[in-house]
């Protein structure tokens, strides 16, 4: 029996483990599930220190500290894009902060790698958000003379859409808006609003169905055929 | 059993039933009719113009084995594509969980044409067809390096071969290389390759998405910004009929063949809807009387 086979029947029998869920709770559900959880975990630490904290932070740092034993500290040892340099460290026991809210009275001092990590992110996310979101989808949902122009690519039912897309968005938007009631205009607003909501949940919904049939699909192709081999 | 009782049915029969809805048509496979709707369409468009001479396929495969079902086939059916057409591929993930599913990818469709080749400048060569230059973290700063220098930020490959030796890499540098970036994913990826690789460094961006997510992405779509989609399995399965009907690829298409299940999954699925609703309105019906 090659290694492969053996992988299939376990990979079968886990399957099967997680599929008997679906007639009730049971140990061997219990076991798969538990059994993904450290597997998972297992995998992502290996991976990560093999593949990151060894190659980008440890083999630099103790290739500068090699390099100053035998010639000596230099500045190019501190340069913070050169192959090998001390300034690795850093990052490095900044991350290590994360570890000091398992130390009592040192639990403050892991808000300073939060605290980097988010202004990185949201110093990055939010110009990128506008460009990249906010202000395009702003410009697609405004109706021009080229949404209705055959010299530029469109036809009549575009034109429709782009004022079907452009109700959508202000019905969405007043229905909301909170800051008064709605009455009158804003009701209108609103009541319109709520049909392309509930249009979009549906859709999402049918999205959700298939999505969810296509990975149980995909586990059944697994049992018939690399399994069991019913199915050629 | 009285229509009202039909609210009080064993979940379990709704999934016996969901069971035999899909394996029944994967025992006795049906061949129905594929439209390739406009999204697929315009991937494939996308990938095909790309002039293998000049620029390159980055794929971005960030899923998980959770949705293998819908966006593997995604990535064979791009890399047969790409190999078809002799367009080089950059593979990476953004997913430490992918590697291993992309690794196997690569080989798979590597060998599917290599056992067709015929003399060496036939077969696909490691190196100088494809690269698969593996994951960094976080996605974040590699999406934005490697519109500076994708050797600089994969350093080395997935196997540890170091990048710069590649051959294709000599000429690919950065994402002015690059024809289009797919980014196949189970979480919003797409965006991200959308909002910090192109409005920075202007590369087209292509997504291929588990179902889920594709409402959200289809106002890229509309204003332009991701070139095209493939939308969940049924998405891959457009684009494994395309690259089937342009280039006669008759390897294994395993999006094509969930597709008789889905369908018939999805009528089991609309029927249990109707039926609920029937029940659901008989009991209100009857509470009312009492």
């Amino acid at each position: 029996m090659s290694a492969e086979v053996v992988w299939v029947w376990v990979g079968a029998f886990l399957t099967l483990c997680i599929l008997s869920f679906l007639y009730r709770d049971n140990p061997f559900y219990r076991f798969g599930e538990h059994l993904f959880v450290g597997v998972s975990n297992g995998y992502f630490v290996a991976f990560m220190f093999h593949r990151v904290i060894r190659p980008v932070m440890l083999e630099p740092f103790w290739g500068a500290v090699q390099t100053a034993g035998e010639s000596g500290l230099s500045w190019e040892l501190f340069n913070p894009i050169a192959p090998q340099n001390f300034l690795l460290i850093i990052p490095g026991l900044v991350g290590c902060l994360y570890f000091t809210r398992f130390i009592p009275g040192t639990q403050w001092m892991v808000r300073i790698p939060i605290g980097i990590f988010m202004g990185y992110y949201t110093g990055l996310s939010v110009p990128a958000y506008f460009e990249g979101t906010v202000f395009p989808q702003m410009r697609g949902t405004l109706v021009t003379q080229s949404d209705f122009s055959a010299a530029a690519g469109s036809s009549s039912i575009d034109g429709i859409w782009a004022l079907v897309v452009l109700l959508g968005v202000l019905g969405t938007l007043s229905y909301f808006f909170f800051s008064r009631e709605h009455k009158g205009i804003w009701k209108v607003g609103a009541k319109t609003g709520i049909v392309f909501v509930m249009v979009g949940f549906g859709a999402s919904f049918g999205f959700t169905v298939m999505a969810r049939v296509s990975l149980a699909i995909g586990r059944f192709l697994f049992l018939l055929r690399d399994w069991l081999g019913v199915i050629s | 059993m009285r229509v009202s009782n039909w609210m009080n049915i064993d979940r379990r029969w709704i999934f016996l039933a969901m069971g035999l809805a899909i394996v029944v048509p994967l025992l006795l496979p049906m061949r129905l009719p594929m439209g390739v709707q406009e999204p697929t369409q315009g991937l494939f468009d996308a990938v095909d113009a790309i002039d293998p001479e000049k620029q390159c396929l980055l794929i971005s495969s960030d899923y998980t084995p959770q949705t293998e079902a819908e966006n593997h086939p995604m990535t064979v059916a791009l890399l047969r594509h790409a190999f078809a057409r002799r367009i080089p591929v950059i593979s990476v993930v953004l997913y430490i969980e992918a590697a291993g599913l992309i690794d196997a990818a690569v080989k798979q469709v590597m060998a599917e044409f290599n056992a067709r080749a015929t003399t060496h400048a036939d077969s696909i060569i490691y190196g100088r067809d494809v690269a698969f230059l593996g994951w960094q973290p976080p996605p974040i700063v590699p999406i934005l390096s490697m519109g500076e220098s994708i050797t600089g930020i994969y350093p080395v490959d997935f196997y540890g071969t170091p990048s710069d030796s590649l051959p294709m890499m000599a000429r690919i540098q950065d994402y002015d290389d690059v024809g289009i970036v797919a980014a196949l994913s189970s979480s919003s990826s797409p965006l991200w390759y959308v909002m910090f690789a192109q409005t920075k460094f202007g590369v087209p961006v292509g997504a291929g998405c588990t179902a889920v997510m594709a409402p959200d992405f289809y106002p890229y779509l509309e204003t332009g910004q991701l070139s095209g989609m493939m939308g969940g399995m049924k998405g891959a399965a457009e684009y494994e009929v395309l690259v089937e009907r342009n280039f006669g690829i008759t390897d294994r298409a395993r999006a094509n063949e969930g597709m008789g299940s889905q369908s018939i999954a999805h009528v089991v699925i609309m029927a249990f809807v109707v039926v609920g609703n029937i029940a659901f309105f008989a009991t209100r019906r009857k509470e009312g009387q009492a």
